[in-house]
C-alpha cells in the first residue's frame, strides 16, 4: 500500500458513481422522516442535538450576562433559577448524552464495521422519535410553568416546587429510553455486523468507545427512569420515599440519581475519547499508540464508573468508611484516564502532523481534557473536596470535561466526518479560526471560575458578593468569545452545504473502513462488501510493534 | 501535627484566609495538587506544541517520522506515576477528612436551624436565635444542624468547613478557629458596613446547596472573638424596645426576601406595608392591616400578592412567637 495523498482535483464527478448517494437516492419529507437508513437518522440527530446545543448555549450566555454585576444584571432570582435549570437540562439530557453516539455513532459505526446499516434499523428510528418526544415534553414543561430545581432535581426542593417538575421528569424518562434503544442497537451491531476478518482487536477505537458507552446506557439509564418516576409519584401522591415530611429520605434520591448520572458522565465522555482517537491517528498519519491499552481503558473506565457515584455526596453526611471507599474508587478512574491522555500525545509525537481543522479541535480537546482530568483529582481528594464541593471549582471542572472535552470532541468529529457525510468541504481557514476562538474562549470563561471556586464562591447563585465581580466579568467575556466561535462555526458549516467545494473521496487519508465507502456513501454504504485483511491503522509504511 | 518534608506554597494565591486548624493541612494538599497539575499540564502542553511544530506535515505525502505503537517501559511508567500520585492524594485527603468528621468531646455546642431563606443560630445556652455566629478563638466549636424545609449547606470557606443541612436528620459540622476576626464596631457599638452594605470583619458563611430563590442571600458572618469578648455574650443583642426587637426579628427571618427600601426581592417590600392596598393572585383586593400581616406570617399561602410567586414558608409559633410578630408589627409601622 502506498501513502495516501488526498487529491482534490480527483474529487468524484457526478455520474461517476455506481449507485446514487444516500442523500440523493430518495427525496421528500417522508423519505427522511420515515427513513431506516442509519446515516439519515444520524443526520436528523445531528440537526436536533445542534439545535439543542444552540438553545442551551443561548441560555448559558444569558446566565453569564446576568452575572456581570453582583446583584444580577438581567433576571429576578426566580427566573435566573429557571434559566440555569433549563441550560442544564438541555445540555445534559437533550444535547450531550445523544450528541456523539446518536449522531456521529449512528453515521460512522456501521461504516467502520463495513456494515450496510445498524442491526436494528426500526429500533434506531424509534429511538430518534423518543428523543424528539422527550424534547417536546421538556419544552412543554417549560411553557407550562418552568422548572427551577437544577438539572439534578434534588429532593425535597423538587417536591415543593411547581408541578412542571413532573412533566420534566417524564421528559427525562422518555429521553432515557431513547438512549437505551440506541445503546442496545449498537451492542447488537458491534457483535453481529462486523465485516469478515474484522476481529475485536481490529475494531477502530471509536467502536470500542461506543461499545463501552452502550453498555453503560443499557445498564445505568433504567435507574434514572425509575428514579424520575418515583419522583413524579412522590410529587403527585406522596408515597413517602424521598420526602422527609412523609417519612422518606432526601439523600436516597441523591444516591439513585447519581447511580445513573455518574455513569452518564462517562456516557458523555467515552464516545468523545473514541472520536479523539480516530481524529488524532488520521491527522498524525500514525497508528494509535497503545491501542489495546486504549481499548481496555475504555472498558475499565466504564466498569469503575458504576462504583464512584458517592463522590457527589461527600458533604451529605456519609460515614467515613463510605467516603473512604468512594474516594479510593474515584482515584482509580484517574489512572486509565491519564493513560488515554498520554497515549494520544504519544500518537501525535513523531507523526506527520497536519494541523487541519479537526486536528485543531482535537488538540483543543487534549488541552482542556487535561485541565478537566487534573482538577477532578482535587475533587476526589476528601479533605480538599469538603472545601471545593458545590463551588464554582466544580462548575469549572465539569464544564472542562463536558463542554471543553465532550462538546469539542463532538465538533472535532463533525469536522472530521463532514466531507464524508455531505461530500462537501467547509472553509477550513474559518474553521481553524473558530477552533482557536473556542479554545481561548473556554479558558477565559472557566479559569476564573476555578479561581473563585477555590476562594469559596458557591454555585447556583443568582447574586454574589462584590469581591468576585472581576472573575465573573472575565468569565462573561470568555463566554462571549465562545459564543462568537460557535456562531462562526454554524455559519461556515451551513454555508458549505450550498457552496462548499466538493470533498475528495477520502479527504483526510483515513484508513479505517468508513473512508472506503463512496463519498457520500451509498444507501447501503459500500459498492462491494468489504473484507478486512490488513492491519488496523496501517498508513502504508508498516506498523512497528 | 507532622510537618511535611516539602512545604508546598500556593503558586496562584487563590485560597481564602486560613482561619481554622483544618486550613493548613487542606491547603498544603491543595497546593501539592496544584504543583502536580501544573507540572503534568506543562509537560503535556509542551509535548503537544513541540510535536505540532516539529513534526508538522510539510508535504502532502510526508509519512510519519516514527511508527512505534508500543513502548512497554514508557507505558508502565505513565501508569505507575499517576497511580502513586492519586494514591498519595487519596491517603492524605482521607487523613485530613477523618479530622473534619469527628468533633472533640469538649467542643462548644451550637444549634443551627436553616430555612428558606435564612439561618437561626443558637449560641451555647441561648434561647433566642442570632443573625450571626460568634465563636471564641482557639476553641473547638460544634454545630448541630437541622432544616425546616429543603436541603441547605453550611459553608464557611475560611474554616474549610462544609456540611449539608438535610431535613429530617441532625447534621454535625465542627471547626476550631485560629484567627481573631470580630465585627468592626463604631463608637456607638454598632457593626460597621462597607460601601456595599456588607458588615466589615468576620468570615463569610454561605449556603452552598441550592435551595431556591433566596439561595444566594443566605449570607451570614462568623465572628471569631477573644475568650473575654465571648464571655460578654456579644450575640445577645435582643433590644429592650419593641421597635428594635421587631427589626432584630426581621433581620433574622425576613431580610432575604423583603426589602425596606422599596426594591423588589422575592417578596414585596416592607416599605410602607402597613395600610398598603393591593390585589391577591385570586383577584381579591386587600388592605394590609394588622390581622392580615399576622395571617401572612402564619399562613402565607392563603393569600399571595399579585405578581409574586407562592414560595413563602410558614412561620409557626415555635419559630416566631406571637410577641415577636407583635414586635415586627410595631417596627413595620415605622417604615413609611
Amino acid at each position: 500500500m502506498t501513502t495516501y495523498v488526498p487529491d482534490i482535483e480527483k474529487a468524484p464527478e457526478a455520474g461517476s458513481r455506481k449507485e446514487p448517494s444516500y442523500l440523493d437516492v430518495t427525496k421528500g419529507f417522508w423519505s427522511w422522516a420515515g427513513t431506516l437508513d442509519h446515516k439519515r437518522i444520524g443526520l436528523m440527530y445531528l440537526v436536533g442535538v445542534t439545535a439543542a446545543f444552540l438553545c442551551g448555549g443561548i441560555l448559558a450566555l444569558l446566565i453569564r450576562l446576568h452575572l456581570w454585576t453582583p446583584d444580577g444584571a438581567i433576571f429576578e432570582n426566580a427566573v435566573y433559577n429557571q434559566v440555569f435549570t433549563l441550560h442544564g437540562v438541555f445540555m445534559v439530557f437533550i444535547f450531550i448524552i445523544p450528541a456523539i453516539p446518536a449522531s456521529l455513532g449512528n453515521f460512522v459505526l456501521p461504516l467502520m464495521l463495513g456494515a450496510p446499516d445498524v442491526a436494528l434499523p426500526r429500533l434506531n428510528l424509534a429511538s430518534f422519535y423518543l428523543w424528539l418526544t422527550g424534547t417536546i415534553m421538556a419544552i412543554y414543561s417549560i411553557l407550562s410553568g418552568a422548572v427551577d430545581t437544577g438539572w439534578t432535581f434534588y429532593t425535597p426542593y423538587s417536591l415543593q416546587t411547581q408541578q412542571a417538575v413532573v412533566s420534566m421528569g417524564l421528559a427525562v424518562f422518555t429521553l432515557g429510553f431513547s438512549s437505551i434503544f440506541t445503546g442496545l442497537n449498537f451492542i447488537v451491531t458491534i457483535h453481529k455486523m462486523r465485516a469478515r476478518g474484522q476481529t475485536w482487536f481490529k475494531l477502530p477505537l471509536f467502536c470500542w468507545a461506543i461499545y463501552a458507552t452502550s453498555v453503560l446506557q443499557v445498564l445505568a439509564t433504567p435507574v434514572l427512569g425509575i428514579t424520575v418516576l418515583l419522583l413524579a409519584f412522590e410529587h403527585l401522591y406522596h408515597i413517602g420515599i424521598f420526602d422527609p415530611a412523609h417519612g422518606g429520605d432526601p439523600v436516597l434520591f441523591q444516591h439513585f440519581f447519581w447511580f445513573y448520572s455518574h455513569p452518564a458522565v462517562y456516557i458523555m465522555i467515552l464516545p468523545a475519547m473514541g472520536v479523539i482517537s480516530e481524529v488524532v491517528t488520521v491527522h498524525s498519519r500514525k497508528p494509535l499508540f497503545g491501542y489495546k491499552l486504549l481499548a481496555f481503558s475504555s472498558i475499565s473506565i466504564a466498569v469503575i464508573s458504576f462504583l464512584v457515584w458517592g463522590h457527589h455526596m461527600f458533604t451529605s453526611g456519609e460515614s467515613e468508611f463510605v467516603m473512604l471507599a468512594f474516594s479510593f474508587l474515584t482515584m482509580l478512574v484517574a489512572i486509565p484516564t491519564a493513560i488515554k491522555e498520554f497515549s494520544w500525545v504519544a500518537t501525535i509525537w513523531g507523526g506527520s502532523v497536519a494541523l487541519t481543522a479537526p486536528m485543531l479541535y482535537a488538540i483543543a480537546f487534549l488541552i482542556i481534557f487535561a485541565i478537566g482530568g487534573l482538577t477532578g483529582v482535587f475533587l476526589g481528594t476528601l479533605s480538599v473536596d469538603i472545601h471545593l464541593h458545590d463551588t464554582y471549582f466544580v462548575v469549572a471542572h465539569f464544564h472542562a470535561v463536558m463542554m471543553g472535552s465532550t462538546a469539542l470532541a463532538f465538533f472535532a468529529g463533525v469536522h472530521h466526518w463532514w466531507p464524508k457525510m455531505f461530500g462537501r468541504m467547509y472553509n477550513e481557514t474559518l474553521a481553524k479560526i473558530s477552533a482557536i476562538l473556542i479554545l481561548v474562549g473556554f479558558n477565559v470563561t472557566f479559569l476564573p471560575q476555578f479561581a473563585m471556586g477555590s476562594q469559596g464562591m458557591p454555585r447556583r447563585y443568582a447574586t454574589y458578593i462584590p469581591e468576585w465581580q472581576i472573575y465573573h466579568q472575565w468569565s462573561t467575556v470568555g463566554a462571549v468569545i465562545l459564543g462568537i466561535g460557535f456562531a462562526l462555526m454554524l455559519g461556515y458549516l451551513i454555508h458549505s452545504l450550498f457552496a462548499g467545494r466538493k470533498a475528495a473521496a477520502n479527504e483526510w487519508g483515513g484508513v479505517t473502513m468508513d473512508w472506503e465507502s463512496p463519498t457520500p456513501p451509498n444507501l447501503y454504504n459500500f459498492d462491494e462488501e468489504p473484507v478486512v485483511t490488513g492491519e488496523l491503522y496501517d498508513y502504508g509504511h508498516g506498523a512497528k510493534h | 501535627m507532622v510537618q511535611p518534608v516539602i512545604a508546598f506554597q500556593d503558586p496562584l494565591g487563590q485560597l481564602p484566609p486560613q482561619a481554622s486548624t483544618f486550613a493548613g493541612d487542606v491547603d498544603e494538599l491543595f497546593y501539592f495538587l496544584v504543583w502536580v497539575s501544573l507540572a503534568s499540564f506543562g509537560l503535556i502542553l509542551a509535548l503537544l506544541v513541540y510535536s505540532s511544530i516539529a513534526h508538522r506535515r510539510k508535504t502532502p505525502d510526508q509519512p510519519a517520522l516514527s511508527n512505534t505503537t508500543h513502548n512497554t517501559t514508557l507505558e508502565v511508567v505513565w501508569t505507575l506515576i499517576p497511580t502513586v500520585v492519586v494514591m498519595l492524594a487519596f491517603a492524605w485527603g482521607l487523613k485530613g477528612n477523618l479530622d473534619q468528621q469527628v468533633a472533640p468531646a469538649d467542643a462548644l455546642q451550637y444549634r443551627v436551624e436553616a430555612f428558606k431563606w435564612g439561618w437561626n443560630f443558637y449560641h451555647p445556652g441561648a434561647t433566642t436565635a442570632s443573625e450571626h455566629i460568634y465563636v471564641p478563638v482557639d476553641k473547638p466549636v460544634k454545630f448541630t444542624m437541622t432544616s425546616r424545609d429543603v436541603l441547605h449547606s453550611f459553608y464557611v470557606p475560611a474554616m474549610r468547613a462544609k456540611r449539608d443541612v438535610v431535613p429530617g436528620v441532625k447534621q454535625i459540622v465542627w471547626f476550631q478557629p485560629t484567627v481573631e476576626n470580630g465585627p468592626l464596631l463604631d463608637a456607638a457599638g454598632q457593626p460597621q458596613t462597607d460601601a456595599f452594605g456588607n458588615l466589615i470583619g468576620g468570615f463569610d458563611l454561605f449556603c452552598s446547596e441550592y435551595c431556591g430563590d433566596g439561595h444566594s442571600v443566605m449570607h451570614r458572618k462568623v465572628y471569631v472573638v477573644s475568650q473575654e469578648q465571648f464571655d460578654e455574650k456579644p450575640w445577645d443583642l435582643l433590644p429592650e424596645d419593641p421597635v428594635g426587637r421587631g427589626e432584630f426579628y426581621y433581620k433574622l427571618n425576613c431580610v432575604a426576601c423583603h426589602s425596606v427600601d422599596g426594591s423588589r426581592l422575592v417578596g414585596p417590600s416592607f416599605l410602607g406595608l402597613v395600610g398598603r392596598e393591593g390585589r391577591h393572585t385570586d383577584g381579591n383586593a386587600y388592605t394590609a392591616d394588622e390581622a392580615y400581616i399576622r395571617e401572612s406570617i402564619r399562613k402565607p399561602m392563603a393569600k399571595v400578592v399579585e405578581g409574586y410567586a407562592p414560595v413563602m414558608p410558614e412561620f409557626t409559633e415555635a419559630q416566631l412567637s406571637d410577641e415577636a410578630v407583635g414586635d415586627i408589627l410595631e417596627w413595620l409601622k415605622t417604615l413609611k
